[in-house]
């Protein structure tokens, strides 16, 4: 059992609604408030995009709702013969055409941007744990900015990533192939 | 304060539990038929009393308009989410229903949660007569993919009956605490519970800390429309169509003999869990009877989608615990449907592992609410529960679409705070739409409640408001608002899309103590009526016996005019005279049952030697 879910666990004993139910009314309405934070907090820290997204949002590099979704450079040629399968898909489907072939090339396509995505974790991993350790040893303030600037970047690539796997995964499910 | 109970408010039957103080075990408690099993049926008499449980199931045939089964199906949902159960159900809804179903039982109205009400205040007498104490509070179980409004429904069933709910507690979660799986094993576990009416699969985790052990709920899933009832329609379809070909006969308009077919239909299929064939025998409405052999693998083929439409939620339920099947280190089964071999099997060979049996899988889920009952009772406990929310919740955006704020399988209690402002100038409210759903779209999610922030005329943009959303330990929706210009707490009125109001359940809940103390009058007339036939019928006898010549004619003339009196008073309501009149026979017949019993202890000792006696 890690750190955070032993934290986790300590707190709950102390804070769930159901050590409470003999208690006054305000004792119960604290009870929840604190524990519905305390799992709040949990469930963003144990989730590592969470996480990072958290931290952004702290330092005020990231707010709510506003990303860029735009392609980063290096996946432009990709993207590119991407949509235009999804779109020739989209024709054979309207069109009533055999779809196995375009099928096939869009799940390698799926299969190419899924290990992209596996590829963004492990450089935001990285770059987590280059922000900790900047913290530890006190770095200075545009060291500090450059990672949160890295890690502001891989979250945008992997948004953007992820949601071209979620369309191609609805797509193929479409055509039921 | 009375004692807090367990009760599992069951599609197809109820259960109330406690727990035992001298065994430390949890028992669920038989109601006056002797089963622990209450039929989940309400009746509405004539008279206008409440029946509910076996008479009440008794009723379905008799008095089918008076007499509603399955009523779980219809709590906390809306006219038009139950059009597909009127397929199936002989719902009599009243078509002006607009937010809240209502029932028709004769000519009278119910809401779901009062008439879940009536089941709840039969298991609440259960216990109080079989304790001896008052019974005010309770743990209710309730099926882990209940969405907010269901959850809702059945706490108001809960106060309609006059009991504090405590807790609601998700099946499957209070199946693995019956279980007392903390006591002796670590790791995950699986609870498949296939009842009559509803599917439901949960993933725990059980983990031992140092001031005791936790049930961690990592995530449920499941389906409200798939159970023993599925098995049911599917054998009885089956049976009718072999009917239809070989008789030519169509069985729809003979509804009472299609229930007793779907009886015998079930009972085949009980059967068929320890035998591996059986013979139906069923008298048709031409006088033929109608024979069909069921082998086990017959019934089997049959019901092979049910089982198969079960794996699909379980599947989702281990990938949204990032879990294998082969990490499972326990398996429950929950449900009196998992007695069928092939349930048993097919989940054994998923997990890999031979799943516990060794609870009644009817009675385990009401046996856990009490094992919680009994954690809550105490306050504290070495046993703590963290149950997650099985849908997320979400807010409609511009253009229809949903943002997500708190996702499915979070622990609950969980919140998600908001920031709205306003978009024109002098803007005086801003609309608000909670859903509950995994779907993109609002239209396809399920609406929880609309609500409107009221503002200040001001500059567009220039309001903030932080809005709360808050799911409690039950399960059920907070809202609350805060004006962060001013940081006063805003007040909000949350219409539920399909719930009662506060005033409508204090309301039903008056109504409700009527029915009781009308119920109770009633038991009391039925049993003084039942009494003062067994003591007419016992002076007849006795008037009639030789032995009653020797009375004098004063004492006859007075039992005869006592009888006359008690006769009169039976065929009134007043179940008070009638004791009064009770009590008057019985002390008017003193002399003359004394007489007979001495004679009849001499005509049990004539002929005998005083040795023998």
């Amino acid at each position: 059992m890690d750190g955070l879910e032993q934290k986790f666990l300590q707190l709950s004993w102390k804070l769930h609604p159901d050590n409470f139910v003999n208690t006054d009314e305000r004792e119960r309405e604290l009870s929840l408030q604190r524990s519905s934070r305390l799992n709040d907090a949990y469930r963003v820290l144990r989730n590592p995009v969470a996480r990072v997204e958290y931290l952004l949002e702290l330092e005020g590099m990231r707010k709510e709702g506003e990303h860029q979704q735009q392609a980063p450079p290096e996946l432009l040629e990709e993207v590119f013969e991407l949509n235009e399968s999804l779109d020739e898909l989209r024709e054979a489907k309207s069109a009533g055409a055999n779809l196995a072939n375009l099928a096939a090339k869009l799940r390698a396509a799926e299969k190419n941007f899924g290990e992209k995505l596996h590829e963004v974790d492990a450089e935001m991993k990285t770059a987590a744990q280059q922000w900790d350790a900047a913290l530890d040893a006190n770095a200075s303030e545009s060291d500090r900015e450059a990672i949160l600037q890295r890690l502001n970047e891989l979250l945008n690539r992997r948004s953007y990533i992820r949601n071209l796997v979620a369309g191609v995964e609805k797509e193929l499910q479409g055509a039921s192939c | 304060m009375g004692r807090i109970v367990g009760i599992d408010l069951g599609t197809t039957n109820s259960l109330v539990a406690y727990l035992d103080a001298r065994t430390g075990q949890p028992r669920c408690i038989p109601g006056p038929y002797g089963s622990t099993l209450c039929p989940s049926v309400v009746s509405l008499d004539p008279d206008a009393s409440i029946i509910v449980g076996e008479a009440a199931r008794r009723r379905l045939l008799t008095q089918p308009e008076r007499t509603i089964y399955s009523v779980k199906r219809l709590m906390g949902r809306g006219p038009a989410d139950v059009q597909s159960e009127l397929q199936l159900f002989p719902f009599r809804i009243d078509p002006n229903s607009n937010h809240v179903i209502r029932v028709m039982l004769g000519d009278k109205m119910f809401t779901p949660p009062e008439i879940s009400a009536f089941i709840l205040r039969e298991l609440r007498n259960w216990a109080e007569s079989y304790l001896g104490e008052t019974v005010d509070r309770a743990v209710i179980t309730v099926p882990a993919y209940f969405n907010d409004a269901q959850r809702q429904a059945t706490k108001d069933a809960g106060r309609i009956a006059g009991l504090e709910v405590l807790r609601l507690v998700n099946e499957p979660t209070a199946a693995a605490l019956a279980y007392g799986l903390h006591e002796t094993q670590r790791g995950h576990v699986a609870v498949y519970d296939l009842g009559g009416g509803t599917f439901d699969i949960s993933i725990l985790k059980l983990i031992s800390t140092g001031e005791g052990d936790i049930y961690q709920v990592l995530s449920t899933n499941g389906d409200t429309h798939l159970g023993g009832d599925d098995i049911d329609n599917l054998l009885q379809a089956f049976v009718h169509e072999r009917i239809r070909e070989t008789e030519d006969l169509d069985f729809s308009p003979h509804g009472e003999l299609a229930q007793d077919l779907r009886k015998s239909l079930i009972a085949a299929k009980h059967e068929l869990s320890e035998k591996e064939s059986v013979t139906l025998r069923f008298i048709l409405p031409n006088g033929k009877t109608f024979v069909h052999n069921f082998s086990r693998a017959d019934f089997e083929a049959l019901v092979q989608n049910v089982v198969n439409r079960t794996m699909g939620p379980v599947k989702q339920a281990l990938a949204d615990a990032h879990l294998a099947p082969s990490a499972i280190e326990e398996v429950v089964l929950v449900g009196g449907t998992t007695r069928t071999p092939l349930i048993r099997r097919t989940v054994q060979e998923f997990f890999g592992r031979k799943p516990h049996t060794e609870l009644n899988p009817d009675e385990v889920v009401a046996l856990g609410a009490a094992v919680q009952a009994n954690i809550l009772e105490r306050g504290v406990s070495n046993m703590l529960l963290l149950d997650v929310t099985p849908l997320s919740l979400g807010i409609e955006t511009y253009g229809g679409a949903v943002s997500k704020i708190i996702p499915r399988n979070s622990t609950i209690p969980a919140s998600a705070q908001e920031q709205y402002t306003t978009g024109v100038d002098n803007q005086t409210g801003i609309d608000i739409h909670v859903l509950q759903g995994e779907r993109e779209l609002a239209k396809d999610c399920r609406s929880l409640a609309r609500f409107t922030l009221k503002v200040s005329p001001a500059p567009a943009g220039l309001p903030r408001i932080e809005v709360a959303f808050l799911i409690d330990a039950n399960g059920i929706l907070q809202v609350a608002a805060k004006d962060m210009r001013t940081g006063q707490q805003h007040s909000i009125e949350v219409q539920p899309s399909y719930g009662i109001n506060d005033t409508e359940i204090e309301r039903m809940l008056e109504e409700s103590i009527e029915y009781a103390e009308q119920d109770f009058a009633e038991r009391q007339l039925i049993e003084a009526r039942t009494e003062s036939e067994a003591i007419l019928g016992a002076t007849t006898k006795a008037l009639a016996n030789p032995q009653s010549a020797e009375i004098a004619a004063t004492e006859r003339s007075n039992i005869e005019a006592a009888i006359a009196a008690l006769k009169q008073s039976a065929a009134g309501t007043d179940y008070k005279l009638i004791r009064k009149c009770i009590d008057v026979l019985n002390h008017t017949t003193e002399h003359l049952a004394e007489l007979l019993m001495n004679s009849a202890v001499s005509t049990a000792l004539a002929g005998r030697k005083l040795a023998e006696v």
